[in-house]
């Protein structure tokens, strides 16, 4: 029992080797379909499990039953012990090859056309939309996890990993990308849904430039660079936090086709409402999708 | 008395065996605690069966690390949030359902509407929804969830038997109301326990600790306080160790593939109940028969709707309290949630009006005590229950 996600699917090939473990790419003995396999490792005291680990874990199997055709499918779990301290919780996905980073190097010399990007953006809000819907935030959305597939699907993956990633990361030193965070990710606050809002809009303009828009080097780089775009945030929007508003050069917004130039009219409101830099004004998955930049054509 | 090989090979002493020797693991957390008088004598009852006490059990009691802003999980007392692909097809198939089955064919225009406001206000009211909005979609995925509930038979693998399990069953009510676990907890470790008897092999001698690694699981899924391992092994008698306890904590995760999601018969309970505007006292006796109904091996292929329902019926019918006009009009619209065929609904009230006659002279008993205290409004001892089988044209168990 404890050895069968070892005997049931056998690693073709490593396809991530980032921050949060390696992610292999398998084969099902059972049905030859391809799968990707990621491990995470969770400390176990003598407790067993962690109580968040068996909720989230439950929490994403009970959302394979939605089947939404935006969101990577888990298609199998399976816990087996290493140490005392320690059990390994192999997650395993439907394996999809590209990713929007790939897909978007490929993309031909004048970069994608509207009706394709509207498309695009549509499929991953409304993945977005069904994780806020049932309480899960992704909170490292990025071009690297969103999966488009040969049909052009996108599938939103690694959601809800992040907190079981956690403990894992601590030990290794690699850097996570700050380019999609969130101003009040930066700022250390309290952080809900908006902050994949905030991560979509990234995208969003990143899909008309095919290169990111904020590509800050530290925390306080990065703001910086949010605050040269959409400009220094009001005094009474600025929350309670340890990094002050005084450590940075008052701005005004600049306008956003400047960044992006390619962008309709509709798509530029669209943007500048996911850009929003107070949380509570930045618009829902929800709502974006009923926005006139959906409608039009 | 028969005895089983359950039994012999591995502590449950408690139970099955004469009343005197029945208590004993219970006994011996009970023999550390005062005995506390929670009903009064009348009965003829026995006062030596354990009483659940409070002061013991706060050694386990523990803040668990969850903090809301580090998690994905942001509210998880009711984990459906909206469902947005709910199709106006479903939906309609779903009313058709609803409406059709209940002899209400010439309220169906009228019932939706009621329905929807009726179920808005009691959802609201039981906490499992913070928006309106989202009743329906919420009631809707429950009706959907409900269906992976119930099981195809009520056959048990080999070589367990529903007599073994009902002891088992019993026996965690006992730890159940020993560590204040809410209600939920308890159909959850129970929904677990038939899942994992189905789907993992166990033998015999670990039968009890997978029954409290079920219970362990459910309340890592539900509650905020969670006990020590070591509790549980000392509950246990220290048959067990320790690790052999995580052990089958993983085997039970793996093996149901940490399928742990349930859609509590309770919730349809409370909901009927509140929309029949229904007394404290029948939502106690409806409580009383449906945890009664957790002991029965046959009930494990009803819908938690039809169980629930069956439950609220039964409890009506033997408390005959005076109908209302408006009492009759709110029931009308409260039992068109009970889904399924009448005879399924009368094969349920038969069983549970059956258990419920025969509940105070059996081996498993701790739901019976359980509700017959004042706080559960004596339910369990009403006089009516002894007559209730000849309600369905049984005849009462002599006891």
């Amino acid at each position: 029992m404890a050895q069968e996600c070892s005997l049931q699917y056998e690693p073709v090939a490593e396809i991530g080797g980032g921050a949060y473990g390696t992610v292999y790419k398998a084969r099902d003995k059972e049905s030859g379909q391809f799968v990707a396999l990621k491990s995470v490792r969770v400390q176990t005291d003598q407790n067993g499990l962690p109580l968040s680990t068996v909720r989230e874990v439950a929490l994403l199997k009970r959302m394979v039953l939605f089947d939404h055709p935006n969101v990577v499918k888990l298609m199998d779990v399976c816990a087996t012990l290493r140490t005392d301290q320690e059990t390994k919780v192999t997650l395993v996905f439907e394996h999809v090859d590209q990713d929007l980073r790939t897909y978007l190097d490929k993309a031909p010399a004048p970069g994608l056309p509207e009706g394709r990007i509207k498309d695009l953006m549509r499929q991953l809000l409304q993945g977005l939309e069904f994780l806020h819907s049932h309480l899960v935030l992704h909170r490292d959305l990025k071009p690297e996890n969103i999966l488009v597939t040969s049909r052009g699907q996108v599938k939103l993956a690694d959601f809800g990993l992040a907190r079981m990633y956690n403990c894992h990361m601590a030990l290794t030193p690699v850097v996570v990308t700050l380019w999609y965070r969130a101003p009040e990710v930066l700022l250390q606050s309290t952080y809900a849904t908006p902050v994949d809002i905030w991560s979509t809009g990234c995208i969003f303009a990143e899909v008309y430039r095919r290169k990111p828009l904020f590509c800050g080097e530290s925390e306080v780089d990065q703001l910086t660079k949010i605050f040269e775009v959409i400009g220094l945030p009001a005094e009474e929007e600025w929350p309670d936090v340890s990094i002050k508003r005084d450590n940075f050069s008052p701005q005004s917004p600049q306008p956003i086709t400047d960044f992006v130039p390619d962008i309709s009219e509709q798509g530029a409101a669209l943007l500048l409402d996911m850009l929003t830099f107070d949380p509570l004004k930045r618009i829902s998955a929800f709502k974006a999708l009923e926005h006139p930049f959906f409608q039009e054509d | 008395m028969a005895q089983t090989g359950f039994c012999d090979s591995r502590p449950l002493p408690d139970l099955h065996k004469k009343a005197e020797e029945r208590c004993a693991p219970l006994r011996t957390w009970a023999n550390s605690c005062p005995l506390k008088e929670s009903r009064t004598p009348s009965e003829g009852e026995k006062l030596g069966e354990p009483k659940y006490q409070t002061e013991q059990t706060y050694r386990w009691v523990r803040r668990l690390p969850l903090s809301a802003e580090d998690g994905i999980i942001m509210d998880y007392a009711e984990q459906n949030g909206s469902l947005h692909q709910v199709t106006g097809c479903e939906r309609k198939a779903l009313m058709d359902c609803l409406t059709g089955l209940s002899g209400l064919q010439s309220l169906t225009e009228l019932l939706p509407g009621l329905l929807h406001r009726e179920l808005e206000r009691a959802m609201s009211k039981m906490g499992l929804i913070c928006d309106r909005t989202f009743a329906w979609d919420v009631f809707t995925e429950m009706m959907r969830t409900q269906l992976r509930c119930a099981f195809p038979n009520a056959d048990l693998p080999p070589p367990f038997t529903d007599a073994m399990r009902a002891i088992l069953v019993d026996w965690l009510v006992k730890v159940h109301m020993l560590f204040h676990f809410s209600e939920e907890t308890l159909y959850l470790a129970v929904h677990l326990l038939n899942q994992s008897l189905r789907r993992i092999k166990v033998s015999i001698a670990s039968l009890q600790l997978l029954g409290m690694v079920c219970l362990f699981l459910a309340a890592k899924k539900e509650e905020c306080l969670l006990p020590e391992v070591s509790e549980l092994c000392y509950l246990m008698q220290n048959a067990y160790s320790k690790a052999q306890l995580l052990r089958m904590e993983r085997r039970v995760l793996c093996g149901l593939r940490f399928e742990l999601s349930h859609c509590p018969p309770l919730h349809f309970l409370l909901l009927t109940a509140s929309i029949a505007r229904c007394s404290d006292k029948v939502v106690l006796m409806a409580r009383y028969l449906l945890e009664l109904s957790l002991l029965e091996g046959q009930c494990v292929v009803y819908l938690p709707a039809q169980l629930a329902g069956a439950a609220v019926c039964l409890a009506r019918r033997i408390l005959q309290e005076p109908p209302t006009p408006e009492s009759e009009a709110a029931w009308c619209i409260a039992s068109s949630i009970h889904v399924g065929s009448e005879a399924s609904l009368l094969s349920i009230m038969e069983i549970m009006a059956v258990a419920a006659a025969r509940a105070d002279s059996r081996e498993t008993r701790a739901t019976f005590i359980k509700f017959s205290t004042a706080d559960t409004l004596y339910v369990s001892i009403h006089p009516g229950l002894k007559t209730a089988p000849s309600l369905y044209g049984l005849s009462s168990p002599q006891t």
